[in-house]
């Protein structure tokens, strides 16, 4: 018999740690947005499993929905080339 | 009425039941299959079996069968609107120009898939292939949660309603990062737009509900229009809250008196300018499927879900649900667009405090007592 919930767990932590080191190993900030927004949503996962899915819920509204996005904008709003190489061309 | 975990479980069984009986067959010389074979035929399979054939048959219905409806009644209704007759697919063996068009997206469907799928060559590769997924995913997996009757439901959580928000809500995100994965000026300003719009209209949404919720005593979406047949439907009582819901949800999906984010006579096609081929197709059919889940969102909160005489519940759902769909598209069609500060001034400064208002109107009536 494989237990499912241990299965799922170990899966999605293992989501959780790539992502949260991309997060800093990321050279683009956007990219660097994108793993932390993928973190967030597998931590609401993981709160699924411990049978609280209304955290669970509000985390992905709140955390995973709002939170990137503010990143987001900030990055945007902000002059591109702070964490990129420079170009050749240039 | 359908009970549609009965009619899942029970294609489940016959179908593994055959399995079971061809690998049993097997077994008598390859040993391992006889234990695959048992396997097969457990409770626990066949029901997470059932499970997934339930969510086949929604998934099918929502995007092949819904689809086809919903885009053929707004592409011949806007037609309409604008003194046209709308698409016609001629049938090929007469030579007049008559016909329904019903399998014209069928048709576009098929010459999209035709096409080249580009990427541009400055274009961060990889974000610009996985954003149009991942508002796909949300926009079907909004269906999970949504009840068209009190058994064809896929999901009956405790919170599905803010399970419902909550997938809305990561929509702005993947939209932020296809505008910026295309590097373009137009599709990161028609990104930054659409998330900035999506972002202030999330709040009325939510807000918007409270009332509804207060009524019903419940976040379950089974639950509340249970409450509804008990009293009465909240879009009566809660009439500012359902107005207020209808333009916030108008506003979500980007259409026509909110669509700054890819107002075409500025920005081109807003974030979806160099998306080509399927990917356009599938991000296009996509906001077609949000508009449906928003209209079967009004229709669970304020229309009193499957509650109806004579029909099937599930008949009475896409009847209203179709009856919103078509509100909406009339609004979308004859209203002219507003200005990036406009609509955030309507966000921000009027639906927020009416939708605070509609949450002091619920509170009265269930103060009074009358729910």
């Amino acid at each position: 018999m494989v237990e499912w919930d241990l299965f799922f767990f170990i899966a999605l932590s293992v989501v959780e740690i790539v992502a949260s080191i991309l997060v800093i190993a990321s050279k683009k900030l956007v990219h660097s947005a994108f793993w932390l927004a993928i973190t967030l949503i597998t931590m609401g996962g993981i709160y699924i499993l411990l049978r609280s899915e209304f955290i669970a819920v509000v985390q992905i509204l709140v955390y995973a929905g709002a939170v990137p996005v503010l990143f987001l904008f900030g990055i945007m709003l902000t002059r591109r080339e702070i964490m990129e190489e420079p170009n050749e061309q240039e | 009425m359908i009970d549609l975990y009965g009619i899942s479980y029970g294609i489940g069984e016959w179908f593994m039941g055959i399995v079971a009986v061809i690998l049993d067959f097997f077994g008598q010389w390859i040993t391992p299959f006889q234990g695959l074979a048992d396997w097969l035929m457990r409770v626990e399979t066949l029901n997470l079996l059932a499970i997934l054939i339930e969510v086949m048959i929604m998934v099918v219905f929502v995007s092949i069968i819904n689809l086809f409806i919903i885009m053929w009644i707004e592409r011949k209704m806007y037609g309409r609107l604008q003194d046209r007759r709308g698409i016609m697919l001629p049938l090929p063996f007469r030579k007049i120009q008559k016909g329904t068009g019903f399998l014209q997206n069928l048709a576009d469907g098929m010459k999209l898939i035709q096409k080249e799928n580009i990427t541009p060559k400055n274009a961060d590769k990889w974000m610009f292939d996985i954003a149009p997924a991942i508002i796909v995913t949300t926009s079907v997996l909004v269906f999970v949660a949504i009840p068209f009757s009190e058994t064809f439901v896929v999901a009956e959580l405790e919170g599905g309603l803010i399970f419902i928000l909550a997938i809305l809500a990561i929509a702005p995100f993947a939209v932020l990062l296809a505008g910026w994965a295309s590097n373009n000026k137009y599709t990161l300003i028609g990104g930054m737009r659409g998330a900035a719009q999506m972002l202030a209209y999330e709040i009325p949404l939510i807000l918007a509900t409270v009332g509804v919720i207060l009524l019903a005593g419940s976040l379950n979406p089974v639950e509340i229009v249970l409450a509804q047949q008990r009293t009465i439907w909240y879009g009566i009582p809660l009439i500012l809250a359902l107005l207020v819901f209808l333009v916030a949800i108008v506003a979500e999906l980007e259409r026509l008196p909110f669509d700054i984010p890819e107002a075409e006579a500025e920005l081109v096609e807003g974030w979806l300018t160099e998306y080509s081929g399927m990917r356009f197709g599938l991000v296009f059919v996509a906001k077609w499927v949000r508009t449906y889940a928003g209209a079967a969102l009004i229709t669970v909160l304020f229309l009193g879900g499957w509650s109806g005489p004579i029909l099937p519940g599930e008949i009475w759902f896409i009847i209203k649900s179709y009856i919103v769909f078509i509100i909406i598209v009339w609004t979308t069609w004859s209203l002219p667009r507003t200005r990036i500060d406009q609509v955030l001034n309507i966000g921000w400064k009027r639906l927020i405090p009416l939708a605070l208002l509609s949450i002091v109107i619920a509170a009265v009536f269930k103060w009074v007592g009358w729910f």
